[in-house]
């Protein structure tokens, strides 16, 4: 059996969301997040590992039976993984497509590095960081104004 | 809108003209008159680590332009020392006065303060990043020692690494344009090259690193000394061999062009030696009197009030 005919063999979605070109090793990194979603408790997931890609060599994928994403979790998704697309499909067709770029800020998605910023000493201070440097995804932390690369950065997860 | 001040990073080159001009007015303004700017106004300082020049100059501001000053001076003389969290101080404080000043060890908490607060508020030091204050009074010194801030060369000298002082200052003139920046530390102690901009970000300044003091003096308008922590050194035997290598005094400076001035954020310990206080060249005790004109241009701006 070749590649392309096992991915065949996933379930094909009717409505729901697909999230493609997933980095290989990165689809249970993002499954997490979605997981840690409450909206998400019910939704039927599938998780798909390493499928042959034409662009990409490799990829991960997840299908999920759902109408929309929450913001928040895209939001978390791109700091994690700029670059992957997200396709809506109605009627086994591709209503909607988009890449998700790297947000230009992002409140509370993110945890400082600097142990002696405020963020990290106070309780209930929300993070708060600014892309200052979209080509080498480079984040500025609003408070201890010190300039993060974007995959030094740990995501907080709620 | 309330304004606050909290990072050099938040001041277009306009922002920072104005303190400019604010302070140059009122080295006009007569004292008595001053002291109707702000009368009745309450100034808190709210200091969680000490810094007794800071918080003299900003009391001393707030006095002279006929408002009161209240605060703590130490953290553990608060109720912080039974771990209350600065937003509830903060929510607290600001019922008894009209403008905060803040310094605080940890990065980022003026800026928490300024959220919260209703009231502006003015960082006075967090930790390692910002002390815009301190920074204005120096840009206000240059100006006034050169009559500009453009067309000069300016040698940094000493803990160039970890000195807040000296980022700041860069940080800010870099925003004007034709300086000539020499930078003199040990190896040890060199400039972070992120402070570097690439050169199309800014118009006309050139960075250049020596190692040699003398050829600074000769070359450079303004010296700007800092202190060289041994703290910073891991290696004891390091800082011996370089803590005299940036030590200014009347035998080094013969001979040295006539223009030349020195700044130093103070305190200093070895770094300018007794000697040089007497000469044309010391400007360090006119900074701390320019920091009280351009703390009282702060809080002037930041209550809104005219000179
Ligand atoms: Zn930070």
């Amino acid at each position: 059996m070749s590649d392309t005919d096992r991915v065949l063999l996933i379930p094909k979605i009717d409505n729901g969301i697909v999230i493609d070109h997933i980095p290989p090793g990165f689809g249970i990194a993002i499954l997490e997040i979605i997981r840690r979603d409450p909206a998400m408790r019910d939704v039927v997931v599938t998780l798909g590992l390493n499928y042959h890609s034409s662009k990409m060599g490799k990829k991960d994928l997840i299908k999920l039976w759902l109408d929309e994403l929450s913001p928040r979790v895209v939001q978390h998704i791109s700091l994690v993984c700029p670059g992957i697309t997200i396709k809506k499909i109605t009627n086994y067709e591709v209503e909607r497509r988009y890449v998700i770029r790297p947000p230009q800020s992002a409140r509370n998605l993110l945890r400082c590095l600097n142990p002696s910023c405020v963020t990290n000493t106070e309780p209930n201070v929300d993070t708060n960081f600014t892309m200052v440097d979209e080509e080498k995804k480079k984040l500025k932390c609003m408070y201890c104004e010190r300039v993060f690369s974007l995959k030094d950065l740990k995501p907080i997860i709620p | 809108m309330k304004r606050d001040l909290i990072s050099l990073d938040d001041l277009s080159l306009e922002d920072i003209r104005g303190y400019l001009d604010l302070a140059t007015h009122l080295e006009t303004v007569p004292d008595e008159r001053k002291l109707t700017r702000l009368p009745g106004a309450i100034m808190m300082t709210m200091f969680y680590e000490p810094s007794t020049r800071t918080r003299l100059s900003f009391e001393a501001a707030m006095c002279r332009l006929g408002g009161r000053a209240i605060g703590f001076a130490a953290a553990d003389a608060t109720s912080v020392a039974k771990g209350e969290s600065l937003v509830d101080t903060v929510r607290t404080v600001e019922n008894y006065a009209d403008i905060l000043v803040i310094r605080h060890p940890k990065e980022g908490t003026a800026r928490v303060a300024g959220e919260i607060s209703l009231l502006p508020v003015i960082n006075a030091g967090d930790g390692a990043n910002q002390h815009p204050s301190q920074t204005l009074l120096d840009l206000y010194t240059i100006q006034r020692l050169f009559g500009r801030i453009g067309n000069l060369k300016i040698a940094f000298v000493g803990d160039l690494k970890y000195s807040r002082t000296v980022h700041s200052l860069i940080r800010a003139l870099i925003k004007f344009s034709h300086l000539d920046f020499v930078l003199v530390s040990p190896e040890s102690l060199r400039l972070p090259t992120y402070l570097v901009p690439p050169p199309e970000q800014c118009m006309d300044v050139t960075f250049r690193e020596t190692q040699s003091l003398e050829e600074a003096i000769q070359s450079c308008d303004l010296v700007y000394m800092t202190r060289v922590q041994r703290e910073r050194f891991p290696d004891s035997l390091e800082f011996e061999r370089v803590k005299d290598a940036y030590c200014l005094d009347a035998d080094i400076l013969q001979g040295a062009p006539s223009h030349l001035r020195i700044m130093h954020p103070l305190p200093r310990v070895n770094e300018i030696a007794y000697s040089v206080d007497r000469t044309t060249y010391a400007s360090y005790f006119t900074q701390v009197r320019n920091g009280l004109i351009m703390r009282q241009a702060i809080l002037l701006t930041l209550l809104g009030v005219a000179p």
